[in-house]
């Protein structure tokens, strides 16, 4: 009973932390462009023309999972969007890191602008991977407090009936 | 007695059908919503990707007939200071702006003038401006565009001079950068004077071929300063000496 009362309140919790991480993430890639290339092009893994395509679309679709999660809208399929994306990043950085690349991973803006003893591989594998685990969670257990959209949780159906 | 019995069992039944049909009702505009909404979801962001890319690409163009500066090399990409029959290439890619150049052209700047000046090492100068932000008021662009402008006016050996002055005189890299008039000085200490040496700095004449340099030092595969290459091969940082220089050249020279 107890644990009923508290997931949906976890679920919040896991909405507002993924969506807020995914928003400032794609927000902060806005002003620059340019680096947004670069970073891109850093990871050398794309053809040169799907290299711009990507650094310009990929911060609207970080946007859009971010604002679907915060709102609490579509949480299943943001949040397995954010799963699949997160998936993504861990294969560009530890391909990075096998590599032995010497890039941030312009996670949060930024580009090409690591000090070249300056990489960060372990502190970004562990925070994509713990929020990986966070997304995972949440699309299994979607439901939650202060959301928008989805099926209402059953007291508030009582309360709305 | 039996019979209001069975009337009330089947007004019953009848109250329940008519809820689960009303709680499938219900359901079913429920789905009906999250499908037109989803839809709706997927054609916006689509959109606003579209409209993104489109707008950033705008953004990010640069003028094909941009001006290069005169006294380049490499389709004006490269700015060559020394001998162009110097038996030892030392290309530099580095941003004015970037603190481990500094201590990089503190420490090794001497070392190359000397090989250059010995006619061992002719240096390939390869600018790059990324560390902009607002507070320096896009410091890495106009300090390489002002070297540009030094460059096409009064050619390698005032820009190598301008270049040194730009290292002397760093500012903090989260401070507001040198203002123009300062770039303007030190142009004409390291040679480069007059009416269109101003406009040109305070213009950002060569803004589009600094944009440039920098997206072909990214497509290069640098993706940090100072990246320094002997013979084509990049050096380890730990080899950004003097003595690292100094071996590097001398291997390459064989």
């Amino acid at each position: 009973m107890r644990w009923d009362r508290v997931a949906p309140w976890l679920a919040t919790a896991a909405r507002l932390l993924l969506g807020g991480v995914f928003l400032v993430a794609g927000a902060l890639k806005f002003p620059d462009p340019a680096a947004a290339v670069r970073a891109v092009r850093a990871y050398r893994l794309l053809p040169e023309a799907l290299v711009a395509p990507v650094a310009f679309g990929l911060p609207v679709v970080e946007i859009a999972v971010g604002l679907a999660l915060i709102a609490g809208v579509f949480v299943r399929t943001a949040a397995l969007a954010s799963a699949l994306l997160l998936v993504v990043y861990l294969v560009g950085v530890g391909s990075a890191w096998a590599r032995g690349l010497q890039i941030d991973c312009g996670c949060f803006g930024g580009g090409g602008r690591v000090a070249a003893a300056d990489t960060a591989y372990p502190t970004e594998v562990l925070r994509d991977g713990a929020l990986l685990l966070v997304a995972l969670a949440l699309a299994r257990w979607p439901r939650s407090r202060l959301a928008l959209g989805g099926r209402p949780l059953p007291e508030e159906e009582l309360v709305r009936a | 007695m039996p019979d209001t019995a069975k009337r009330k069992a089947a007004r019953r039944r009848i109250e329940e059908k008519r809820a689960a049909e009303a709680a499938a009702r219900a359901r079913a505009q429920r789905r009906q919503r999250s499908i037109v909404g989803g839809v709706v979801a997927v054609v916006l962001v689509a959109l606003a990707v579209v409209v993104t890319v489109v707008v950033q690409h705008s953004r990010t163009a640069t003028d094909p007939t941009a001006a290069a500066p005169a006294n380049t090399v490499d389709h004006g990409q490269v700015v060559l200071v020394g001998s162009s029959t110097a038996p030892v290439t030392v290309d530099l890619y580095e941003d004015l702006q970037c603190p481990i150049c500094r201590q990089f052209e503190t420490s090794t700047g001497p070392t190359l003038a000397s090989l250059v000046a010995a006619g061992t090492v002719q240096l390939h100068y390869h600018g790059m401006a990324f560390l902009d932000t607002s507070a320096n008021d896009r410091y890495s662009t106009r300090a390489l565009n002002a070297a540009a402008v030094v460059l096409d006016t009064a050619g390698p050996d005032a820009f190598q001079k301008f270049h040194d002055l730009l290292y002397a005189n760093q500012p903090d890299e989260n401070g507001s950068g040198l203002t123009d008039d300062q770039l303007i000085a030190y142009a004409q200490q390291a040679g480069a004077s007059g009416a269109a040496v101003e406009q040109d700095i305070r213009d950002l004449t060569y803004g589009d071929w600094v944009k440039e340099i920098t997206d072909q030092a990214s497509k290069d595969g640098v993706t940090a300063t100072p990246t320094v290459l002997v013979a084509g091969k990049q050096l380890d940082n730990a080899k950004l000496t003097p003595e690292g220089i100094t071996a590097a050249v001398q291997a390459a020279h064989g």
